[in-house]
């Protein structure tokens, strides 16, 4: 599979799950589940790992205002009825579903690729060159994003004004840490634009780098991934159009 | 035959821009490798593979021969790698590139001595790129060399003075037992290592790049937890990582890694404020630290530190151990960037916290300063301290 045909792919996925119902959500996570055991194997345990670690907060949050505070379902309100906690539990479980089917295609997808470095993935892009060059310097920035908060830590930590455990302390300086990590973020992107880039002209290397080589964007499984999608998919419009739940 | 030219001259006199300018009259585009990541590395890469896939050309120069060979993982990301091993990516990086001109400044101080040999003999001997450099160690004997003299009589340290605001302490003996770290499973930095720092004595921290100086520093103030450590502080459990750092005042090897704040009053305010519950805060009282900043060439508490040049960043990164608060002074290549005279100053001072009762650990591949300090050496090298 090409990164082309993931895209593709997850795109059309993700499509899917925000337009379809119940018995389409059904459909949905059979053919993502085919997906992971296909194309990832065993690494697609660790990818819906990740998705759960991301899903599990904004869940309980929702059913903590839905269920428990609210105690009905939007459509029981916007119908004046007096609806239930039940009804409510069920709004949220279906939400919680569609999200948690999007976070996990897109790292299940993103897992397809781990053997690849970023900078690989984007150059076997077919896409805009202008779209692959901010592709990088996003990643870039991300790194640099991550690699400030790491420094940040560290400084704070040293100097004992925060700790590496849960702390009062870390709560009434945390803010210290969002300001130093932005402050180290800054200065080394700025250092890096006032001393290597201008003398290097580094970004004119990226272009020979990120051109494309292949002449098919998508190759054969792209293409079945694509149509199985593509299939689903009409099959959710055409469940939406004869009432399916 | 490529130029080589060596920019020479002490701390505060241009050698940077002069840098700068020489590789502009180059007239064409040059590498640039400066003395920290954000100038060492390109920050376009996310994996040491694509840091050189990004630089690596189909048509350099056929009479450039690779520096360096990669044996770390591949898809390690290049910030993480020692200041050291970042300078010896980006020379890798260099000699595979097409670029025809090379710019060191101060880089090459933070290679060990038998990388930096290498470094400058591949800078010798290959005659199919110009190369600029400035370097408070290394002064190639053959090179056109520009001597550049003082300019003005900002950031002047006090020494004296520094050493007169010294304040008595009594540094707890460190003894570290079965330490093991890694930072990836089957890599380990320390495998059982072990080692004591005794009060009053200054200890060199001596390896080859990449072999856990740094790592062991941050784990001793509690930034990284080990897989497994005794350590105690005069015979009484100490775990960092839990509890907090209590006894190390840490200068790292990048200054702008250290800072808690945009200007040097936030920055010590907040370390004070940390320091406040055990009593220690009157060591960072602002009219003490003003005085030690003024002596350590910053007139002002409000000077912003990132308008600081880097030199001066670095002795002023100093301050926060000297100013005494903790009883053992951690200084990550203090030397970097700094001139002869500077280090000389900085030997001593070092000797007179020692007597002073603190307890000294430095990281230098700068042997000179090393000299000018008894210490004892710890050898840092295959997983153990010795």
């Amino acid at each position: 599979m090409t990164p082309n045909g993931a895209i593709v792919f997850t795109l059309v996925v993700v499509v899917a799950a925000m337009m379809s119902r119940m018995s389409g959500l059904v459909v949905l996570y059979l053919l993502c589940a085919l997906f992971a055991v296909i194309e990832v194997g065993p690494n697609a345990a660790a990818a819906l790992r990740r998705a759960a670690i991301l899903m599990v907060p904004l869940a309980a949050f929702m059913v903590l205002v839905w269920v428990g505070v609210v105690g009905r379902a939007p459509a029981d309100i916007a119908a004046s009825q007096p609806g239930s906690r039940a009804g409510a539990l069920v709004y949220v479980s279906i939400v919680c579903a569609r999200l948690f089917l999007i976070v996990a295609i897109v790292q299940i997808a993103a897992m397809r690729f781990a053997s690849i470095t970023p900078l690989q993935f984007i150059k076997l892009l077919r896409a805009p060159m202008a779209l692959k060059r901010l592709g990088v310097l996003t990643l870039s920035l991300i790194e640099t994003l991550l690699q400030a908060v790491d420094r940040a830590h560290t400084a704070l930590i040293a100097s004992g004004v925060i700790t590496r455990r849960l702390s009062a302390r870390n709560v009434f300086n945390g803010w210290v840490l969002v300001q130093t990590v932005w402050l180290t973020a800054i200065t080394s992107v700025t250092g890096r634009m006032r001393d290597k880039w201008p003398m290097e002209h580094t970004l004119g290397l990226l272009d020979p780098l990120l051109a494309e080589t292949r002449k098919d964007p998508l190759r054969t499984p792209d293409k079945i991934w694509i149509s199985c999608a593509a299939v689903a998919v009409a099959g959710i419009v055409w469940g939406d159009f004869y009432g399916l739940p | 035959m490529g130029s080589r030219e060596f920019i020479a001259g002490p701390n505060f006199s241009g050698r940077s821009r002069a840098v700068h300018a020489r590789a502009q009259r180059f007239g064409v585009p040059t590498y640039f490798i400066g003395p920290y990541a954000e100038a060492a590395l390109s920050g376009l890469s996310s994996t040491i593979e694509d840091e050189i896939a990004i630089y690596r050309a189909k048509d350099r120069a056929a009479d450039r021969p690779q520096f360096g060979a990669i044996v770390t993982d591949p898809h390690r990301k290049p910030q993480t790698l020692s200041g050291g091993e970042q300078v010896l990516l980006a020379l890798h990086c260099f000699s595979l590139s097409a670029y025809r001109a090379l710019a060191i400044d101060t880089a090459l101080e933070q290679l060990d001595t038998a990388n930096r040999g290498d470094a400058l003999r591949y800078l010798d001997a290959n005659s199919s790129f110009d190369v600029v450099l400035t370097d408070n160690r290394a002064r190639p004997p053959n090179w056109t060399c520009t001597q550049l003299t003082a300019s003005g009589t900002r950031f002047i340290c006090n020494w004296e003075g520094v050493r007169g605001k010294i304040r008595p302490q009594h540094a707890p003996t460190i003894a570290i037992q079965q330490l093991s770290f890694g930072y990836r499973p089957g890599q380990d930095v320390f495998s059982n290592a072990a080692v004591a720092l005794e009060r009053g004595r200054a200890h060199r921290l001596f390896g080859p790049n990449g072999s856990g100086k740094t790592t062991l520093l941050k784990i001793l103030v509690g930034a990284l937890v080990p897989r497994s450590a005794q350590i105690t502080l005069d015979g009484v459990a100490y775990e960092p990582w839990r509890s907090g750092n209590r006894a190390l005042a840490l200068a790292t090897q990048n200054p702008d890694q250290q800072w808690c704040g945009a200007t040097l009053r936030e920055d010590l305010a907040r370390r004070r404020a940390a320091l406040a519950n055990r009593g220690e805060a009157d060591a960072l009282a602002d009219g003490r630290v003003a005085d030690l900043a003024r002596d350590l060439g910053v007139p002002s508490l409000d000077q912003h530190l990132y308008e600081l040049p880097l030199a001066a960043r670095k002795r002023i990164s100093w301050l926060w151990p000297f100013a005494g608060a903790h009883p053992w002074i951690m200084l990550d290549e203090p030397t970097v960037g700094q001139d002869d005279d500077t280090c000389r100053e900085l030997a001593r001072t070092l000797d007179a916290l020692c007597s002073a009762g603190y307890g000294v650990v430095f990281v230098t591949h700068d042997d000179a300063f090393a000299s000018a300090v008894p210490h004892r050496v710890l050898h840092v090298e295959n997983r153990q301290i010795s």
